[in-house]
Formats: structure tokens, sequence, C-alpha cells
């Protein structure tokens, strides 16, 4: 249950590392996007959303929905978005010329990884089933054929430089939105895990 | 017929013409009942050069045959509108957020505004404020979108249009109201301690599911250097290093604790911290009190011990 001990350090460290990764990301996005340049450093650019964006989780909800879920689908929903997030952010990384932000990018990934291990760890404590692997990494649906960061041997035609900034673009902002959905998230099992003051 | 209006440009030359008479009517001209220079007259039109506020004004024609009235023009100067000033804003995460614009400079007439609010591609509506006409307010209907919002407002009047156009994300716009009820109170046989407790702004929706976290600041009254410390999950604090029997000024601003920016800080309130009470003399053989007066300059100032930063369990630190 949620006030258990190790259940409520658990969303304690999942909501810090959280934080934590917010934190990093909007440091380390900001300098990708200014290595990119114009206009993907321009706070106003909105580009479109090409194919090889739309297989990236979402996190937009409606608000009643997403106040409404129970903890067990709130961390389902968490951990499912982290996995393929991580995969594509992988890829991205991977493709990466400059050795410096790839360097900084693969550290990021492995905290994230951590992030994935604690929403487990924090289902774990709950008692949920832990989470079957969303996907696996070949099986990624939309990456092959066009998507930006198509898997070694699946993409039909590599995409232009210009597409691929675009998707990268749209990686991280879903990335960060993604921090700031799940910071609720946790903060929400953190109150819930508070005893009820009388 | 009735009065018609005539909207003109500040600095412009102005033909008043009087009704459809035509070249060779003779005509007199008033001005807010007043016979006009004549010099201004060509023909039947009256010019005005290098037109001012002051040549506003209700302009008369007479037919001097039959001295009817023919014509009745209310002169308006002005100017077109310049590019407003949009900003949105939710203090109401996540329920909703409101758009206020204004024009930079006066246009001595009257306005119009329309604003249109686009989230990618899908229009949201902007519901009037009932109280501010230049204010309207607008619904999340999703949250955590990457999608931009887009908000354009276009002003309007007689003379010509201008409009302004921001864009931003969700997230860059919430910032709460400042929090309310705030009090300090001192405690009983701590002169160095002040009791201070507020309440989460009304119009904050969710607290529980959105919460804030606080930032306080607070300093003696004879001093500039503000002390700050922020707070989460918290709606008190006890101030623990106050000068004693110095009078203070308390503020608290809120934040949701994760997005967007800091509220304004709240309205200041004041406090001094308990101070023993100075017993009178109780008999007649106790020494007089010898009163000097010492001008505070010479008084050394406070040792400097308000100066450290209260060390509570949040970091104190200053906003830049």
């Amino acid at each position: 249950n949620l006030t258990d001990p190790t259940a409520k350090v658990s969303i304690q460290k999942t909501y810090d590392l959280t934080k934590y990764l917010e934190h990093q990301l909007s440091t380390l996005a900001s300098t990708y996007l200014n290595y990119l340049g114009p206009p993907f450093n321009d706070p106003d650019f909105s580009p479109p959303r090409v194919n090889g964006t739309t297989q990236i989780p979402s996190a937009t909800v409606d608000f009643e929905l997403w106040r409404g879920l129970n903890d067990r689908l709130r961390l389902v929903e968490n951990y499912r978005a982290y996995s393929v997030l991580l995969r594509y952010l992988e890829l991205m990384t991977q493709d990466l010329s400059c050795p410096e932000l790839r360097r900084h990018f693969n550290h990021f990934c492995t905290s994230l990884q951590g992030l994935i291990v604690s929403i487990a760890s924090v289902m774990t404590s709950l008692g949920y089933p832990p989470p079957a692997h969303p996907l696996r990494v070949r099986g990624v649906p939309g990456v092959s054929g066009g998507g930006a960061w198509a898997l070694a041997g699946t993409a039909s035609s590599a995409p232009s430089t210009f597409l691929k900034k675009m998707d990268d673009f749209w990686l991280l902002k879903e990335l960060q939105i993604w921090l700031w959905r799940s910071a609720k998230d946790f903060n929400r099992l953190k109150k819930r895990s508070l005893p009820q003051t009388a | 017929s009735g009065v018609r209006i005539q909207y003109e440009r500040i600095g412009s030359d102005v033909t008043m013409q009087c009704g459809t008479l035509g070249s060779d009517a003779s005509i007199t001209w008033k001005v807010n009942g007043s016979d006009v220079d004549t010099s201004v007259l060509e023909g039947p039109n009256l010019i005005l050069r290098n037109v001012t506020l002051s040549y506003n004004g209700l302009y008369s024609c007479f037919e001097d045959s039959s001295g009817d009235l023919q014509d009745q023009i209310s002169l308006r100067i002005g100017s077109p509108p310049r590019e407003p000033v949009v900003t949105c804003r939710s203090n109401t995460y996540p329920k909703g957020f409101y758009c206020t614009w204004y024009l930079p400079f006066p246009t001595y007439i009257p306005n119009d505004f329309e604003l249109t609010a686009l989230q990618n591609t899908k229009e949201i509506e902007c519901q009037r404020d009932a109280v501010h006409k230049n204010k309207c307010h607008l619904k999340f209907y999703q949250m955590f979108s990457s999608l931009k919002y887009k908000v354009t407002v276009t002003a309007k009047n007689a003379l010509g249009k201008s409009s302004a156009t921001i864009t931003f994300d969700e997230f860059s716009i919430v910032k709460p109201d400042p929090p309310e009820k705030v009090t300090a109170k001192p405690i009983p046989d701590n002169p160095r301690r002040l009791e201070v407790a507020w309440q989460t702004p009304s119009s904050w929706p969710e607290p529980d599911t959105f919460p804030l976290k606080f930032f306080l600041r607070y300093r003696p009254l004879i001093l500039d250097k503000w002390q700050h410390v922020e707070l989460s999950d918290t709606n008190s604090h006890t101030i623990t290093d106050a000068c004693t029997g110095k009078e203070y000024i308390i503020q608290v601003a809120a934040k949701d604790n994760d997005i967007g920016t800091w509220s304004d800080w709240s309205v200041p309130i004041h406090a001094t911290p308990w101070m023993e009470e100075l017993k009178p003399p109780t008999n007649e053989n106790q020494p007089p009190l010898i009163t000097t007066t010492t001008s505070s300059s010479s008084v050394p100032p406070q040792s400097p011990s308000y100066q450290v930063s209260a060390t509570t369990r949040n970091s104190a630190t200053t906003i830049p």
C-alpha cells in the first residue's frame, strides 16, 4: 500500500530523480538546439509534426482523465512512455556527430534508464506486477521507414538532415513535457502516500 | 438629420463639406456655436490644416440665404492603433488561462479589439471578461501539451488597424496569484521569533494535484536587505533569527512546484517579535531610572546576527 515506508521512499526517490532529469534535460536540450542553430533554437519555433515523430508517446492528456488514473495505471503510463522515449533518445544519440554532446546525452540516457528502473521499483513496492517491456528494440512501431531514428537495415530512405533535426526537436520537447507530467504524477503519489491527517 | 461623426488623423489637413451643397452655395460655419474664421473657407468647404486634438468639436453649417442648418459634423481627431501589447497568463492552472491587452499609445478615438487563439490548428474560444473589456478567458482542453498556443489580438478603429501575435507553451504562462491571508505573530518568551502563516491563493484550483511552493522574504523595517527562505509542502514558517524589538515587514510569493514562474509578492504585513515588558519600579527605595538621550547614530547597529539567513530545511536563496 501507498503508506508503506519502502513505497514512500521509493516514490520520493523517483520524484527527486524526475526533477533532476528535468533540470538536466532543459540545459542539455537548449545546448543541443543551439548547436543545431536557427530556427531550432528560436523560442517561437513550432514545426509541424512529421512522420517520424508521430510514434513518440505524447504526454498530452485530458485533465479529468489524467486526474482519474489509478496509481497502477499512472505508473504504467510513465514506465511505457520512458521505455519508448529512451529508445528513441539512444538512437538519436548514436547519430550525434559532436562527441561532447554525444557524451552528455549518453550520460542522460543512463540516468533516464535509472528512472525507468525506479518506476518499476515503485510498482513492485506497491505490489503491482512489473510492467511488461512495451517494446522490443526491433519492433519499435513507426520507427522504420521514414522515421528519423530508423533502425539499421529497416529505413527505406534516409531522412533529410532538416527532417532529422525536426524529429530530434520534437523528441526532446515531448521528453521535457513527460518529465513535467511525471513530476505531477509522482507528487500525486507522494501526497497519497502521506498518512491522512485526521 | 442627425450629427455625423468625422474621424481624422492628428496632423492631417481636413476638408469639412457642408452636406451635398454645391460649390457656389453661400455658407456660414460655426464650431461649438461660435463663428468660424473666414480665412479657412474655400467656397462652401471648411479647410483645417495640421489638425490637433483641440480641433475636436461640433461643426455646423447654415445656408446664408435661408439661414437653415444644412449639416452637423462631430469632428474627432485621433490616430490609428499601434501594435497592441498582449499578455497571457494562467493563474488557474490547469483549468485555463486569460489574456489581456492594451495599446501602448493612446488613439483618442474608440477602438475595438478582436482576439483569436489557436493551438496548432485548433481555434480556442476566448470568453470576454465581464468586468475588464481588454481581457478574456480560455480553457486548457488538454494538459501536458507539446503544441504551442498562438494568440493574436487585432486593434481596429476608424483610422486603421494593427495586430500583435504571441506564441507560448502551456507551462511558460503558469503564474499563480500571490498567497492570501498572510499573518505574522510574535511568540511569547521568544524575542527572536515570528510565526508566519498564509493561505494558498483561492484562485488556484487544484492545490493537491498541483502543489505550490512558497518564497518568504522578511526584513527589519529599518533595513533594505531582505532575507529569503524557500518552502515546500507547508503554509507556515517560524522566523528564528529576528532582531529583538525590531518591526519587520514580511511578504510571501508562490509558484507551481514544477512549472511556470513566481507570483507577485503578497501584500506586505508588519510584525514585531515578542519583547520583555519593562516593569515599573515597585517600591520607593528603588533608585530612579536615569534616562539619557542618545542619538540613534551613536547607537551601534544591532549585532549583525540578523544578517545570517535562516538555516532551515530549505535553502535560503536570493532572487536575482
